[in-house]
This record gives C-alpha cells, sequence and structure tokens, in this order.
C-alpha cells in the first residue's frame, strides 16, 4: 500500500508491502482519498468499474472484454480464472475442472435447496445433509481436489485485482461490492471473507437493485440540471434477474437521493431456468448428472451448452431446434418454441411476480405512482419476464437508457466513490443512497418463535430494542440466539449467533426485563446489546453485553441442533411488548 | 481477519457514542416513570429535553408531506454515515426515526398529542396550515396573536375557547378561527391579555403576519449565512422568502389575492 507517513524512514517513501496486512490508519493518512472500484460478482458473469474523475469507466481485460465469466480452472499447478484465462470453447469449464456459480453456493450449507441443485453441475459438489458445509472439488488429473466457495472467490478476485491494479497504475484495496438482496449476513461474511483473502477491503456491500437505482438517481439528477427542471419525485421499481439471483427494489429518487423503499429477493435465477429446461430435454438427467463419472460430465456439458444457447436464441427467435450428441448412441434432438420454454419455467416466473408484488407491498406504493420500471440483468432480455414485469406495473415500455449487463457495476463504481468521500465540481457525485435491511433480524422467544427487533425494510442506519423477560422463577441465566429472516418459526431463518446472559438476580418469573437493542449502521455492521433491568434498581443489574454479528461460523445448521439439545428450553425467553 | 482491521479501528472511534452506559441512563429513565410500560418514546424525548421531531428535521409542526420528504433528503445528504462518516450515526437513527413517525399520519398524530398539540386543519387548504380560518363572513378587522410577546397565561384560551388555541409547542396562543365566539367574550379576552398581545389588525395584513410568525423551516441547516442583519435587510429577506413560498398558502391567498397584491407590492 501507498503509505505517507513512511516517507521520513530509510525505506523508499512509496512501498508497495503484500497486501494481507493492512490497518485502518493507512487510509486516514493517506494524502488523497483512494476512490473504491465498483465490482459486479455476477453467478455468471463478472465486471468491474471505478470513478476516473468524471465519469464511471468499465474496466476491460487484456482481451478487451468488459464482461468476464466469472469461473475459475484448476488444471495446472497455478488456477487460473475468467479474467486472465482465454477459453478456447465453453466446453472447457464443463470439464469439472472449473469451478464456476460460486455466487450460489457460498455461505450455505449441505441441507440448502440451491446447494442441492447445484449438484448437476460439472465440479463435485457434496452433500451429507447435517447443517454443515458441502464438500466442492475439482477435477485435476483426475483426481477430486477440494476447494471451497471462498477460494475461488479469493482467487477471482486476485485476478480481477491484478487487472485493475494494472489498468490503473496504482494498490487497489477498497471496493464497493453488489450481492443479491437474499444474501443472509452470514453469506455476507463470506464474501468479506474472500475479499480478506484478496486483500481488498470492503467498504460496502450493496444490494444490487439499489446500485441500479443509485445509477438511476444519478442519471435523472443530470437531467434536471440540463433541463431546469422540477426535480421532482420519481418511483422506480427495479427487477434485477442475473444467473442465480433474482432481486426486485422500489426506490423514490429526488435531488440525487436514492431512497430503498423496500427490497424482495430470491435465489432463482438463469441457472434454474437452464436447469428445467436440461429436465425437460432430458428425463433422466438428475441421474446421469449426479453420476459424475467422465462420460457423463462431457455429455452433460454438451447439453448445457447447447440449452443455454437455444434459450438465448428464444429471446428473438419463437422456436429453435436442438441437437445434441450426448455420446454413447444417445442424442437429444427437439424443436422448442418458446411456449414451450415458458411453460417449464412457470413456477420461476411466477416467483418473480410474487416477489414483485411482495416488494410493491411493502413499500406502500400504487403501481400508477411508478415512474419507471427498470429491467436489468442477464435474464432481463426474457420475452416473457418483460412481459411480466411490465403487466404488473401496468407499462407499455422500459426505462431504456440503462445497459441491463452493466447498470449494477456503475451503480457500485457511483457508491464507491460517494463512499469515499469524492466530490465532483459539476455536481455528478452529489447523491445519497438511503438503504433499508433487506431481512427482518430478531432472536428466538415466546417458545420457537422468531421475534423480529428491526424487521424487514427498516431503514439504515437502524437501532431498535425490544424488552423480554425470564420464563422461571428464579431464572439466572438467558439464552439469546439471534435469527434474521422472515420466517414465523426459528429453524426457518439464518442463525446469525448466540450469547448467554448469566447472573440474572434471582426474581420470579416475568420480572427481570432483558433489554436487547439492536443496531445497524450505514455499512451494515449489525451489534446487538443486551442490558438486566429488576424493578426500583436504576442500573443495569449486569454488565450490559455487546455482540458484533455474525458470530457464527461454518456449520451453523448444526449449531441450532446443539443449542436445541444441550439447553432445551430452559433458558428461554419472552417478549414484553412490542413497539410499533 | 485481516480485512475487519480498518473496521475494528472505526469501531473504536465510535464507542463514546455507543457505550453501555448511554444504554443504562436510558433504561434508567425508563424505570423512574411510575407506571410501567407507559412512557412514550416523545415523552422521553422531552424529558431529556431533546429537540422534537419537528426541530430535528427543520419544519415547522404544520409541514405537509413533501417538505418533510424534501427536508429529510436534505439533511440525509448531509448527515448520512457515508457523507459525514461515522459521526452521522447517531444523528441519521434520529433522523429517520423522526421521518419515519411523521410521514404517517397515525404516527405524526399520536405523537403530535404526546406534546398536547394538534395541528389545525383547515378543509382542503389544510397545505396552508397554522393559519386562522374564519367562522361566517369575511370581516374588515382580525385578530392576531403576536407570539413573540405572548407569555401563555391561557386567558384567551379560557375566555373564548373557539376562537384561540394554545400552541403546547411553543406555549404561546394562536387564533384558531376567526370570530369562534361571540363578539362579547371575543372583547373579554382580548381585554384580559396581561400583556396586551393580541391585536386588532386589518383583514389584508392577516395572512403576511400569521405566514411570519410561524416556525420557519430552517434554511441552511447549520450554515451560518447571516449573521448580522439591519432592520432593512431582514425584511427584504422576509419579503424574498415569501415570494418564493407564495405557492405552499395558495388556499388563502387566493382570499386576498385580489385586493392585497396591489396594496402590498405598490407599497414596497
Amino acid at each position: 500500500m501507498f503509505n505517507v507517513s513512511n516517507a521520513g524512514m530509510d525505506e523508499p517513501a512509496y512501498t508497495v508491502v503484500s497486501d494481507s496486512e493492512t490497518t485502518g490508519e493507512e487510509k486516514s493518512t493517506s494524502a488523497f482519498p483512494e476512490i473504491a472500484i465498483g465490482i459486479d460478482i455476477g453467478t455468471s458473469q463478472c465486471s468491474i468499474a471505478i470513478w476516473n474523475g468524471s465519469q464511471v469507466e468499465l474496466l476491460k481485460n487484456t482481451r478487451n472484454q468488459k464482461m468476464m465469466r466469472s469461473y475459475v480452472t484448476f488444471k495446472d499447478e497455478v488456477p487460473s480464472g475468467g479474467v486472465s484465462n482465454q477459453l478456447s470453447h465453453e466446453h472447457e469449464i464443463l470439464s469439472g475442472a472449473s469451478i464456476f456459480n460460486m455466487k450460489r453456493l457460498i455461505g450455505r450449507v449441505d441441507t440448502d435447496p440451491v446447494v442441492h441443485a447445484s449438484k448437476s453441475l460439472p465440479f463435485l459438489v457434496q452433500t451429507l445433509d447435517i447443517g454443515a458445509r458441502p464438500f466442492i472439488a475439482a477435477l485435476v488429473n483426475n483426481v477430486w481436489r477440494s476447494t471451497t466457495p471462498e477460494e475461488v472467490l479469493a482467487i477471482f478476485l486476485v485476478e480481477l485485482r491484478a487487472m485493475a491494479e494494472m489498468q490503473l497504475k496504482r494498490p487497489i484495496r477498497n471496493v464497493v461490492l453488489t450481492i443479491p438482496v437474499s444474501f443472509s449476513r452470514f453469506q455476507l461474511t463470506r464474501i468479506e471473507r474472500a475479499c480478506a483473502m484478496a486483500g481488498l477491503h470492503v467498504l460496502r456491500l450493496m444490494p444490487e437493485p439499489t446500485a441500479v437505482a443509485l445509477l438511476y438517481a444519478q442519471q435523472q439528477q443530470l437531467t434536471v440540471h440540463e433541463n431546469m427542471g422540477s426535480g421532482s419525485e420519481k418511483i422506480a421499481l427495479i427487477f434485477n434477474m442475473g444467473a442465480g439471483y433474482c432481486d426486485v427494489a422500489l426506490s423514490a429518487t429526488a435531488g440525487g437521493v436514492s431512497q430503498i423503499k423496500a427490497l424482495a429477493g430470491s435465489a432463482i435465477g438463469g441457472e434454474d431456468l437452464l436447469q428445467n429446461m436440461m429436465r425437460h430435454l432430458l428425463p433422466d438427467f438428475e441421474s446421469r448428472s449426479s453420476n459424475h463419472g467422465m462420460n457423463e460430465i462431457k455429455s452433460m456439458g454438451f447439453l448445457r451448452v447447447a440449452t443455454q444457447d437455444a434459450i438465448h436464441k428464444l429471446s428473438t427467435q419463437t422456436a429453435v431446434q436442438i441437437d445434441v450428441n450426448l455420446g454413447n448412441g444417445s442424442k437429444v434432438s427437439k424443436l422448442v418454441n418458446r411456449e414451450e420454454f415458458e411453460e417449464v419455467n412457470q413456477k420461476i416466473f411466477e416467483k418473480c411476480k410474487n416477489l414483485i408484488i411482495q416488494c410493491l407491498h411493502d413499500a406502500k406504493v400504487e403501481i400508477d405512482d411508478i415512474t419507471d420500471v427498470i429491467l436489468v440483468g442477464g435474464c432481463s432480455y426474457i420475452p416473457k419476464l418483460r412481459k411480466l414485469v411490465m403487466g404488473i406495473c401496468k407499462k407499455e415500455e422500459l426505462y431504456n437508457v440503462i445497459n441491463p449487463l452493466e447498470a449494477a457495476v456503475c451503480g457500485a463504481a457511483l457508491e464507491g466513490a460517494v463512499a469515499s468521500g469524492i466530490s465532483d465540481p459539476f455536481g455528478n457525485l452529489d447523491l445519497l443512497t438511503i438503504q433499508v435491511t433487506p431481512l427482518g433480524i430478531g432472536i428466538r422467544a415466546d417458545g420457537n418463535n422468531f421475534v423480529p427487533i428491526i424487521p424487514r425494510n427498516t431503514t439504515m442506519p437502524a437501532r431498535k430494542d425490544l424488552v423480554f423477560t425470564t420464563v422461571r422463577d428464579n431464572q439466572i441465566e438467558a439464552l439469546i440466539t439471534v435469527y434474521e429472516g422472515e420466517g414465523e418459526k426459528v429453524e426457518e431463518n439464518h442463525l446469525l449467533g448466540y450469547f448467554k446472559i448469566t447472573g440474572i438476580p434471582p426474581a420470579p418469573k416475568g420480572v427481570p426485563e432483558i433489554n436487547v437493542c439492536m443496531d445497524i449502521d450505514a455499512s451494515n455492521v449489525l451489534r446487538v446489546l443486551a442490558g438486566v433491568i429488576l424493578p426500583g434498581c436504576p442500573h443495569p443489574a449486569i454488565p450490559v453485553m455487546e455482540i458484533r454479528l455474525p458470530t457464527v461460523d461454518d456449520g451453523h445448521g448444526w449449531c441450532a441442533e446443539a443449542l436445541r439439545k444441550t439447553y432445551g428450553s430452559t433458558l428461554d425467553l419472552e417478549s414484553v411488548q412490542k413497539k410499533i | 481477519m485481516n480485512m475487519s482491521a480498518s473496521m475494528v479501528t472505526s469501531y473504536h472511534v465510535s464507542v463514546p457514542q455507543f457505550n453501555p452506559n448511554k444504554g443504562g441512563q436510558r433504561w434508567k429513565e425508563k424505570r423512574s416513570g411510575s407506571v410501567r410500560c407507559c412512557n412514550t418514546r416523545a415523552g422521553e424525548l422531552r424529558a431529556r429535553k431533546e429537540k422534537n421531531y419537528y426541530e430535528l428535521l427543520g419544519v415547522s409542526v404544520d409541514a405537509n408531506v413533501q417538505e418533510i420528504k424534501q427536508s429529510y433528503r436534505n439533511l440525509q445528504k448531509k448527515h448520512h454515515p457515508d457523507i459525514a462518516g461515522h459521526q452521522g450515526h447517531e444523528y441519521t437513527l434520529k433522523l429517520n426515526e423522526a421521518y419515519r413517525v411523521l410521514m404517517r399520519e397515525d404516527l405524526r398524530k399520536d405523537y403530535d398529542a404526546s406534546f398536547g398539540r394538534t395541528r389545525v386543519h383547515l378543509g382542503r387548504n389544510a397545505s396552508g396550515l397554522g393559519y386562522s380560518s374564519w367562522k361566517g363572513p369575511l370581516r374588515p378587522e382580525a385578530l392576531f396573536v403576536d407570539e413573540n410577546a405572548c407569555i401563555g397565561c391561557r386567558e384567551c384560551v379560557q375566555h373564548a375557547s373557539n376562537t384561540f388555541v394554545m400552541d403546547e409547542a411553543v406555549g404561546c396562543a394562536r387564533v384558531k378561527v376567526q370570530y369562534g365566539d361571540s363578539d362579547q367574550n371575543i372583547e373579554v379576552s382580548v381585554d384580559s391579555c396581561p400583556v396586551n398581545c393580541i391585536h386588532w389588525v386589518d383583514r389584508e395584513e392577516l395572512a403576511v403576519l400569521e405566514f411570519l410568525i410561524q416556525p420557519q423551516p430552517v434554511k441552511g441547516y447549520g450554515q451560518s449565512t447571516v449573521e448580522e442583519e439591519t432592520p432593512a435587510q431582514a425584511e427584504a429577506r422576509a419579503n424574498a422568502s415569501m415570494e418564493i413560498n407564495m405557492g405552499r398558502f395558495s388556499g388563502i391567498w387566493k382570499l386576498f389575492e385580489q385586493v392585497f397584491r396591489s396594496n402590498m407590492w405598490n407599497s414596497e
């Protein structure tokens, strides 16, 4: 890193040291603020952009590509990713030696349906269904060599970083990454871990549609400047669907401030459309793809490429002929029309529809008040989706001055500049995103219920508290288990962490007040405070506990089970009052 | 984990604002309430002599939704942690809470009630709040309370409760309805004022006076642009801001438009 304060020492004034060791002070000693770069790690494609002083610029790799395939191949001694590697053919990444779709796997346990759906991929995804990490391996010289999604992502990020450093001729440290709305906080820590492994410091993790909303806010700001218009409030619905995730956001924009009203998201995407289609074309797809023999991997690779290609063509054509030779005399030969594709994926489209409706409902916005409908992501070219979104929003056309594949990364680059404290003399960075929490956060109480303390779609930064009490006479300990999600029962939510409050003064049940306060700052750091009060006592009975979450590491599916077995309901809590 | 190093640093900086003692203090105050669970946030705020939500957002107590939104966004642009850094955290939390309450009609009503304040709705002219309405036909003279002089003795409200109302937020009386009570009662209440702050004014002047006496949205949010101004400058500024704000109370304005506009601008 550049470190100006080193200037007086024997070493050269500017040294580039290994990126693995970093401290927070370096940032403040630097005379010029470093502009954070924006990275969009897509399930299938990835891009990187930066504010170049006057506008957002997408960086290109040595092969002049702005969009790079997200994968890492473990063929030789040194793994190589989609940034540097030259693909001679698509099949190369389907040989089992490459890991891709890591965004669908990161931070998920082996009971997760999304992990199970990944078992048909050419590389190895093994599950034991016990709530632990899945086993992931790449086929290197006929050996399944294990790796992790974090490692794969880190290797990829290192390549991205090297590419950006070469072009910008400066070290890259701070990044703004876009993430799916439905990511749990635990998954966010995995992304942060991968970034740390790659020597990057995460300045912000930004839900993808909110990055698009920020870009939209900037565009609106520019139009206002040009037209000297009133700059009235504009409501935008942003629908983003890529290969792995589907996100919806509703934003109210005025004067460069993009205020997110509501978010909704789910792990559905192009990958599901593709798999449904492959299943449709080849009824024994499941058994053949989970086998992972050399021949099966190869033939499933052919099927995958052909199906992918057909889906792309169906965006412009109404029918497409698929011919794949799967080897051993078996082949798929079929004319598929668009209706068939839509029929096969009806459930996915239904889910998309529900997400939009839920988002509109949460935002309390009437359809007639929507100014613009923005469709982004790889799936935005699918006619059915376009029709569906326009139908719900009662719009004849979509907002079209935005590149569907580059919008998220451009927004991330803008946020990177804003959060780095960069200002622009022309007011192009006079921007702000006011984020909301995509998922509710609460604790286990009232039996096995999830009691949210910070509800979904609360404006950030946020702080809320709720009072709980003991369920037994002379209960001196209480277990606080923190979950994130929307389910009524704790099992339906993501476990974030747990801690015990000890030393509660003995008292009849229901008397001690246990105040649990949650605080989320603008960089989305969650802290939980818990204190105990006894009636008539002005001070907390015991020192207040402050915990930064998530604290769970691997195998968190296990933890909840272990806690339940060990403690049962002995350390339970009950909610006392609910604030509005 | 190296990545967290810088976060940890910034986190330590934030500790003074976020220490457990503060939590304890708040709990202490909660406990001091005689009845459990009845402490409202608003009461808590007032007890701590904190800014109320209107002051926090820099809007008048009668501000409409658009004004609140506008002001919220302006303040966010200045104080949001993305812009102001970590020290903006606490302030933004309060802003968010104030905004949440004031933007929801039901919550705002409850909040207002906790202050004993009622927003005076003038039917269709609700956007021009803070102005008195008329009972019966318009008369050449109107009542006006000089809130700067008012000591909040409530005499006038007691004698003519349909005409005068207490604004508990500012501790002053103001006219709610012109001629809301019988002439005799009004006469008594005007005379009862110990500081003679209730005036009979020309009907044409009323809108201007009522506008100027209102708590004004704070412009410039802390950037003190004007340190000392001459009375002439102050008057010019008031006129200018009034011109800008004319659109806001168009409802009232229409009433006086014909007579008033020519009078006022000619006299300048």
